[in-house]
């Protein structure tokens, strides 16, 4: 029996939740301290993942198998492979991130913050972990109590409608998924064991009546068009770090649900709902790319981009081939860590100016050349521009898509377009156009937002210029899961690398974006 | 003519004699003792004495007694569990709740007392006579309770009006019984079922029809399904909140231990109830969840939403089989807790002259009482049926039973209402956290006394504990078999 | 022929009572009304040969219960003597009639056509003593229980007569 180090990984942000608790109320400095120090432990404590994967086997790997609730044959089973084992390093990431992020900008109910925000953790890495389906369950819905909270307690005006429209979108799909998942236990032999229930041949109809209820659930969480409606509300009301979770993390859950359940468990349905699939995709990439245009707010357009995004990523993943999935799952820790970032940054010049209208801006450049550059850069990664890591994975999801359906590859084109469109005159109208005299005394970034900012831009440069890092985790399980759909096992891995090699060559001769 | 004495064995009764002893011992010490506070505490030991004898029944197996009309299995005494659960949680309010209002008094306690015993004889009764008697005790006993206010007009209101329906509905139920018995020449379930078996052809008889009908009449007015809810918001809205929450859940569990045990034992083999039951379930969920949402006042709104419950229960019922039997179990036992603790902040957050608590005394409670409000919290999102609070599990069980009984459809429907519910439980949990509190001058709030604020702290934490961990009493429902 | 004469006649004192006890606006006509409708039950039981019964009937119900309840209203206030100002009825007669309606039509449909099975033997011919037995017996346990029930409906009873507590106030 091996060191149970994914409970540790669950539970330690739970514990140091509740040991949070304990501090009195007073001591707010204290509290931010110890919130912080569990976040980076729980982060060096994720790091033996990384280095200890085992990357030449799609297997589930560091498993943890107890039996839970044995009447209905619930286990305690967690395990990673090469799709999950990243997102449970970025929540780890992220998390510090949040921390760093709230330490000014939270005033009331600190306490509660980072209790919410620990627990919130927990469970996250919980979903990424999970291999009993029912447990998956639980987790997911215990997250929305904590988000909830987030948004609902500290976001802004109108977060009150927005946390609770949160709550109801994602409480119906989940529910729809549940009686998706009952069924499931009772067609597929009595197991909620995730591998066991993708092995087995259901008939086609009701592989396709799963589908639908897991979509439910998924497709809110993503959001795909045309259930996105919570999303531009949810992050423009929830506090800094709730948006930077939210778009983090929480959202990768519905496209990580797409690759966990739907598509090995349902192949059939799979392959047989593709083309809907896509074509929801790329309505959300074109349909968010053009609402981003008519945006006011900095931060919805921000979160109708992630729309647009995520779009990209549906359609990675229901491409079916090995580079538009790989793809898929870059683009998602990607889109983790630059919208991350965004969010970040505005959440940091919120803090200055209490204001989130794009026409209250201007000119932010002179009065905040640091941060003017880190946007920028991030501003960038978001458009795709090579060297990046937004371009690696636009790169391979539109190279598969091609691959699959040609014309696909050209409509998704079109979204970066749009999408360079948006960001670039965004950037423009806060940095660059005219000063507005207001903002004439604004502070420049401090150490600690500098140091909020670093990890994000590591991450962009890494990604973007030696992508094979990440997707060297995941070659064998995307291998293996395209098996599982298509029931092909023959000549997966040569595209990958012909993809990757193209992916760095065109980026090695770009000049590096300065800052 | 030599008279031939019955079998008795007295094990069967031991949790029902002990209930009624603690009551009349009660009684007794009313004329005794000054400080009526010790007459509550003497009701605990007694439910404690109850729950230890129920625990040890459990594992024994006593035959049919007393002619075949009282059972002790383990459905009956899983049942039991279930009332002195509801009873003590309900006593620890009302020593809390009494004294704050003047309305200390030992028959408040003895007639608690003998409401429960009423209870489990409906629990434990395999004949419809003993069904009647003991929904008749237990609904004389909570007329009283619900008139128990006698300084607030509300509060005779509720008597009076449950009095005047309850007897309604007993008329129904009795009817329903004679009809039966003319059809089936016995009042005894297990004789009705050994008749439609022995005569299939009469499987449609009329007679037996309209009969079950009536008593699903009867049965329905106590569990307050829709159609037959209307006197449910008032008498439950207007009644002292220790009773409101006593009769919220007990009440309710009474009346399906003996429609259950009615449905599955003496007309299992004749489906057609089912589709009555469907519909019922579907109209008392979704009823209840709708009018729920509109209500501005959080008692009133518990009200309404316990008959959204009896809808989720009903869910359970129909399968007919014992996984969903169990599944009742389970959901009536953590429905006691999280409901009772609801219950229990009600009554802590109501004014002393005042029936009810308006959602705005709930704003932002968060910053004036943080435990309060978690706990709160607690209830309201293991009502809605959210992980990791016990009130999921209890859906999960009998939407996991219809599922498998075939009756998927019920469970779809289920899960729509639960999202219906979750806005209107939201609502209270935005109230606590997300408003600003009003100014403290405004609302004076009874002191935390100790009874109270231990049940909102017991029943917290076994919503979130067996949340976490549901195994025990997974285990202890999955002893609820008939006997 | 003259059974079904008499069992006319009863029915007519039977459910004519119960019509008067409900829509009598006099408290005290309604407690008369209701010892016609108690009569009326005792003459079924001499129908059905339960003689006994019949009589029981007359001691408790009306030489004890309505007696007991008329000397209740003679006791009380006045204006239970009186005529009530309002009626009996309320706005929801219209809608509670076609319901009642329904349900009598239904129950009697199902009701008239069966063939009902008719002992032919006499009941007993020692009703007291089997009544006894029975109860000692077969009905234990809800002769037993009905104890429990009586002294509830008694703690209820003093409970709610009594006059302890500061008068009912109106709220808000």
């Amino acid at each position: 029996m091996s060191f149970p180090i994914l409970s540790l990984l669950i539970f330690f942000p739970i514990l140091g939740g509740i040991a949070l608790l304990g501090i009195g109320k007073e001591n707010v400095k204290g509290i931010k301290i110890m919130a912080f120090i569990v976040s980076i432990f729980e982060l060096l404590f994720s790091l033996p993942l990384w280095f200890s994967f085992d990357k030449t086997t799609y297997q589930m790997q560091f498993v943890e198998r107890h039996s839970w609730i044995s009447l209905f044959n619930i286990e305690y089973y967690l395990g990673i492979d090469g799709i999950s084992i990243l997102f449970v390093l970025l929540s780890a990431l992220i998390t510090i991130l949040c921390v760093l992020v709230s330490w000014n900008s939270i005033e009331k109910k600190v306490k509660e913050f980072f209790v919410s925000l620990l627990l919130l953790e927990g469970a996250m890495i919980g979903v990424f972990c999970a291999l009993d389906f029912f447990l998956f369950y639980i987790f997911w819905e215990a997250m929305l109590i904590p988000m909830f909270l987030l948004i609902g307690v500290w976001g802004g005006p109108n977060r009150i409608y927005a946390a609770t429209k949160f709550f109801l979108y994602t409480l119906v799909g989940s529910l729809l998924m549940l009686v998706g998942i009952i069924t499931l236990y009772i067609q597929g032999g009595n197991t909620f064991d995730i591998l066991a229930l993708a092995g087995q041949h259901y008939p086609v109809k009701l592989q396709l009546m799963l589908f639908w209820a897991f979509f439910a659930a998924f497709a809110v969480k993503v959001p795909m068009w045309p259930v996105h409606t919570w999303l531009p509300d949810a992050h423009t009301e929830a506090p800094a770090a709730g948006s930077v979770v939210l778009a983090g993390i929480l959202i990768k859950m519905g496209a990580y649900g797409f690759l966990r359940f739907s598509m090995p468990i349902l192949p059939e349905a799979t392959s047989a709902m593709m083309m809907p699939m896509l074509v929801l995709s790329l309505i959300g990439i074109v349909y968010g790319g053009i609402i981003c245009l008519a945006q006011t707010d900095l931060k919805r357009l921000i979160a109708y981009s992630s729309v647009s995004h995520m779009g990209f990523v549906t359609l990675g993943i229901f491409a079916l081939n090995t580079q538009s999935v790989e793809g898929g799952i870059l683009q998602m820790i990607n889109h983790g860590v630059v919208t991350g970032a965004l969010f970040l940054g505005i959440g940091m010049v919120y803090e200055r100016t209490h204001t989130r209208k794009i026409s209250d801006y201007g000119g932010l450049a002179t009065n905040m050349p640091v941060f003017a550059s880190f946007f920028l850069l991030f501003t960038l990664a978001s458009v795709g521009l090579p060297g990046t890591n937004g371009f690696i994975g636009e790169l391979l999801i539109l190279l598969g898509s091609f691959l699959t359906k040609p014309w696909v590859a050209l409509i998704a084109a079109s979204g970066l377009i749009i999408g360079a469109w948006y960001m670039l005159w965004l950037y423009q109208r806060i940095f660059f156009n005219p000063v507005n005299s207001r903002w004439n005394g604004i502070k420049e970034l401090d150490a600690r937002e500098i140091a909020t900012f670093l990890p994000m831009v590591i991450l962009i440069f890494w990604i973007g210029l030696y992508p094979n890092s990440m997707l060297e985790y995941m070659h064998v399980s995307v291998a293996h899961l395209l098996e599982q759909v298509t029931g092909n096992t023959a000549g997966i891995p040569s595209g990958v690398e012909v993809a990757v090699d193209t992916a760095v060559k065109a980026t090695s001769h770009l000049p590096q974006v300065s800052h | 003519m030599p008279i031939i004495i019955p079998t008795l064995d007295f094990a069967a009764l031991i949790p029902i004699l002990a209930i009624i002893t603690t009551g009349l011992v009660v009684l007794l010490l009313d004329i005794y003792v000054e400080d009526k506070a010790v007459l509550g505490y003497v009701s605990l030991i007694g439910l404690l004495a109850t729950a230890i004898a129920c625990f040890g029944l459990l594992t024994q197996t006593v035959a049919p007694t007393f002619q075949n009309m009282l059972v002790s299995d383990g459905y009956s005494l899983v049942l039991d569990l279930i009332f002195v659960v509801t009873a003590t949680l309900s006593i620890m309010i009302a020593l809390s709740y009494l004294p704050a209002r003047d309305m200390q008094s030992g028959e408040y306690y003895a007639l608690l007392l003998f409401a429960t015993s009423g209870m489990m004889l409906m629990g434990a009764a395999t004949d419809l006579i003993v069904v009647f008697l003991g929904l008749e005790i237990m609904s004389i006993a909570l007329y009283v309770l619900a008139a128990f206010n006698r300084r607030q007009l509300g509060s005779g209101e509720a008597g009076l009006k449950y009095f005047v329906l309850g007897a309604f509905a007993s008329a129904f139920f009795l009817y329903g019984v004679a009809l039966t018995y003319g059809a089936t020449g016995s009042t005894n379930l297990q004789t009705i079922a050994m008749w439609f078996s022995a005569n299939p052809a009469y499987a449609h008889n009329p007679i037996a029809m309209v009969g079950l009908a009536l008593l699903l009449i009867g049965f329905a007015f106590k569990i307050a399904a829709v159609p037959f809810q209307w006197w449910t918001p008032d008498v439950y809205h207007g009644a002292p909140t220790s009773v409101t929450a006593f009769m919220s859940v007990g009440a309710k569990a009474a009346g399906f231990a003996a429609l259950v045990r009615l449905l599955l034992v003496s007309f299992g083999a004749i489906p057609d109830w089912r589709w009555v039951i469907s519909w019922l379930a579907v109209l008392t969920m979704t009823g209840g969840n709708i009018v729920a949402l509109a209500q501005k006042d959080v008692k009133r709104m518990l009200a309404y939403s316990s008959i959204a419950h009896a809808g989720y229960i009903l869910v359970g019922v129909v399968p007919g089989t014992p996984d969903g039997v169990k599944g009742i179990l389970f959901y009536l036992m953590s429905y006691a807790f999280m409901n009772i603790g609801a219950f229990a902040v009600i009554a802590l957050l109501e004014q002393r002259d005042q029936i009810g608590s308006s959602i705005e005394s709930y704003m932002g409670l968060s910053s004036r009482k943080p435990l309060l409000a978690l706990m709160m919290l607690f209830f309201m999102f293991s009502l809605t049926g959210i992980p990791p609070f016990i009130g999921f599990w209890g859906k999960w069980y009998v939407f996991w039973a219809a599922v498998k009984g075939g009756a998927s459809w019920l469970a779809i429907v289920g899960m729509i209402n639960s999202v219906i519910s979750a806005f209107y439980y939201l609502s209270v949990v935005v109230q606590m956290y997300m408003r600003s509190p009003t100014e403290p001058s405004e609302l004076e709030f009874a002191p935390l006394s100790l009874p109270v604020t231990l049940t909102i702290a017991l029943a917290g934490a076994v919503t979130l504990l067996l949340g976490l961990w549901p195994t025990p009493l997974i285990k202890l429902t999955a002893l609820g078999i008939f006997g | 022929m003259i059974i079904q004469a008499i069992f006319i006649v009863m029915t007519l004192c039977t459910l004519g009572g119960a019509v008067g006890v409900v829509s009598s606006r006099n408290l005290f006509h309604s407690a008369l009304y209701l010892i016609l409708s108690f009569f009326g039950v005792a003459g079924y039981y001499v129908l059905l040969s339960a003689g006994f019964l019949a009589v029981i009937q007359l001691m408790v119900y009306i030489g004890a219960i309505a007696i007991l309840i008329l000397f209740a209203i003679m006791f009380s206030r006045e204006s239970a003597m009186n005529s009530a100002k309002e009626s009996q009825a309320n706005r929801q007669r219209w809608l509670g009639l076609p319901v009642a309606m329904g349900l009598f039509i239904s129950l009697i449909a199902v009701i008239i056509p069966v063939n009902w099975p008719i002992q032919q033997t006499a009941p007993t011919t020692d009703m007291v003593r089997d009544l006894g037995v029975a109860f000692l017996t077969s009905y234990l346990i809800p002769f037993e229980v009905v104890s429990v029930l009586l002294s509830v409906a008694l703690i209820g009873a003093v409970m709610l007569a009594r006059e302890e507590n500061p008068p009912v106030k109106e709220t808000k």
